[in-house]
């Protein structure tokens, strides 16, 4: 087949470990792979690059979003053929795409205890995109989530950080029982504020311990 | 209004995505100036590059239907084509007033370029395909340059189609100074807007898909390059570009056997323009060249090529197989020459480093086959590591060798095909060199 990024043949790699395990089939070639940078140990909740907790993270520390997120991470850095990664599923909506990472999320979410609830998109956005970006990354995946939250129409691409911590109604609860302990799931977490206000709703409506797991740390 | 009929006549384009405001083609399709067609043929064929297949028109749940929906990767760059997007066309005849066209060339053909040049003219006439056969430095651009002049005078749209952008690139200042009153858009991805309607089109392949029934001239430069010889979908783009009864003009140094027995006019020219034969490749053993660059060493042999070129002050080019091998070896050339670089077809800032080659900046560039066809550079040496592998077929190989020697000042260039073996592809193209500069007499 052809790599789904470059369009370069790949040699097709059927293992006995692809047919006894089960495992998912590599949809990008080793070039293309090569390319994403994983995050190494950095910050406990979002794995900025440092030791101990970011300054970002630290900074909402200070705020009402105090202890909302109890840990977390993110797999990858926002690098060059990362932006191009999420231009071409994002805005020119390759929702094959989706299954790029499929493997890598089913090693971080397999080995989980808690319930995952992915971030939610807006109805008219996800009108306008045709597809839950989002959701889709888990479904490549085959990981099982529940969706506990509604998002209204708000865009926070356009507001500044402290403009977002002001928004208290982004989202809302939907009704579904909230499970106690909750792996928050994102595609890309930029200023963490998308994140923390999802888990404020959520920790009010009574989950114990939320961690949060983003695919991108920008 | 105007400027979305010059934008949009002949054009098939995305309705979202078109750079005009939304009120202003809605009142176009209300009156009937605009066409709206749907996105898919029959479900499962793109509308815009008439891909159709499993590997590339894929199915999705669309959150917009609420049902499946079928999308194209192929040409998804371009804006994605979906089940339930829009295709929009000027649909009204053309009310475009007709241009004034000027012809400013003072270079003259040969007398073998001259034939050619009226065979063209002479297939165009009568709407009969054409296939300009003729060996690279042959003067294959400017002998169409009077077909050209012509058809445009007659108030046709005339398109030259090249499979790369680096070729239209190339060809983009040319046709712009010969024909300096023509309206001219050169078309690659993401080329700037240009405004007006312009005559004549300069265009990678791939961006005829966003044209139909356009043209009533097509000429396909390169007709044998990759990706337009691997890429179905590409010729297909070509007949759909231009209008039904248009004849077809097919330039390049290595047609295919299939194109030689498809176009029944050709004219054939095996002998360069300044009238000097074609340097004739050399075969030189470079045994076990990957293992030595995978293990952080340039063969001997091959650096002293560089060294040597480097001491004579000559520009070079030095292909590769591969992007992996070039990346592995662009470090390695570095440590002893600094200024080297690296070409290939991922590599944004490919068109600054070759006109710093040009500009003689820097001594030379390894590349992929990237750079093997459209390219012209004053008294370059070339030399080809792993001629021996697939991806140089004898007619990549013949455009490689085809980069040497091309001006008048320096007929003469180095051709070196550094091999690991030598391969049929590599004999094939060197019998081929050697018989076109046998029958150029003829």
């Amino acid at each position: 087949m052809n790599c789904y990024l470059c369009d370069r043949m790949t040699s097709s790699q059927v293992s006995w470990r692809s047919i006894f395990f089960n495992e998912l089939e590599e949809v990008i070639c080793l070039r293309c792979r090569a390319g994403f940078e994983r995050t190494a140990v950095g910050c406990p909740l979002c794995s900025a690059p440092g030791e101990g907790k970011c300054l970002n993270c630290s900074q909402w520390e200070t705020t009402e979003y105090a202890g909302v997120i109890d840990s977390g991470k993110s797999l990858y850095r926002y690098n060059h053929a990362m932006k191009e990664f999420l231009h071409q599923y994002k805005f020119l909506k390759d929702v094959v795409l989706s299954e790029v990472f499929a493997s890598v999320l089913k090693e971080e979410c397999g080995k989980q205890n808690s319930v995952i609830v992915p971030i939610p998109m807006n109805a008219v956005k996800l009108k306008e995109r045709t597809f839950p970006q989002v959701d889709r990354l888990l479904d490549a995946a085959s990981i099982p989530y529940t969706h506990c939250l509604g998002k209204n129409e708000v865009g926070l691409g356009e507001k500044s950080k402290s403009e977002r911590m002001a928004l208290q109604d982004v989202f809302w609860w939907n009704g579904q029982a909230v499970p106690e302990k909750i792996l928050l799931f994102d595609d890309l977490y930029t200023t963490g504020s998308t994140m923390r206000l999802a888990a404020k709703v959520l920790k009010e409506k009574g989950a114990k311990e939320i961690k949060i797991l983003a695919l991108i740390r920008a | 209004m105007k400027q979305l009929e010059e934008f949009l006549t002949g054009r098939t384009w995305l309705r979202n995505f078109i750079p005009f405001p939304k009120e202003l083609v809605d009142k176009a399709i209300s009156t009937g100036a605009i066409s709206v067609s749907q996105g898919m043929l029959d479900g499962r064929q793109c509308a815009r590059c008439l891909e159709k297949s499993k590997q590339k028109i894929i199915p999705f749940l669309c959150a917009r239907c609420n049902g499946i929906c079928y999308y194209c990767r192929h040409c998804i760059k371009m804006g994605r084509i979906s089940s339930c997007t829009e295709l929009i066309t000027w649909a009204l005849p053309s009310t475009i007033s007709p241009q004034s066209h000027s012809f400013h060339w003072n270079g003259n053909l040969t007398p073998l370029q001259e034939k050619a040049s009226l065979e063209v003219q002479n297939s165009l006439s009568q709407k009969n395909d054409h296939l300009v056969y003729a060996v690279c430095g042959a003067g294959k651009t400017e002998l169409l340059f009077p077909s050209i002049f012509d058809a445009l005078k007659k108030g046709q749209r005339v398109c030259i189609a090249a499979p790369r952008t680096d070729v239209v690139l190339e060809l983009s200042p040319r046709l712009r100074t010969v024909f300096p009153n023509t309206i001219v858009h050169s078309l690659y991805g993401n080329s700037p807007e240009e405004p007006g309607f312009a005559q004549l089109v300069l265009a990678t392949t791939h961006q005829l898909y966003r044209f139909k029934d356009a043209f009533d001239v097509m000429i396909v430069d390169e007709a044998d390059a990759f990706p337009y010889s691997y890429d179905p979908a590409l010729k297909r783009a070509v007949i759909k570009a231009k209008k039904k009864e248009a004849p077809i003009i097919y330039v390049s140094a290595t047609p295919s056997d299939q194109l030689i027995k498809q176009v029944s006019n050709t004219s054939k020219i095996f002998q360069r323009f300044h009238g000097y034969p074609l340097p004739v490749p050399e075969f030189r053993s470079l045994w076990g060249y990957e293992k030595d660059i995978a293990k952080g060493r340039i063969p001997s042999k091959l650096m002293a090529w560089v060294d040597d070129k480097i001491a004579k002050e000559q520009p070079f080019l030095l292909f590769f197989p591969s992007i992996e091998l070039i990346e592995q070896a662009i470090v390695l050339f570095q440590k002893k020459h600094p200024s080297i670089e690296a070409v290939h077809s991922q590599d944004e800032d490919r068109k600054e480093k070759i006109m710093k080659l040009r500009q003689r900046q820097i001594p030379g560039v390894l590349t992929s086959t990237i750079l093997e066809r459209g390219i012209t550079i004053t008294n370059v040496q070339v030399a080809v590591v792993g001629a021996d592998q697939p991806i140089f077929d004898a007619a990549a190989l013949i455009q490689i060798s085809g980069r040497t020697g091309r001006s008048k000042d320096y007929p003469d260039g180095e051709i070196v095909f550094f091999h690991n073996g030598i391969v049929r592809q590599m004999d094939k193209a060197k019998k081929l060199i050697v018989s076109y500069n046998e029958g150029a007499g003829i």
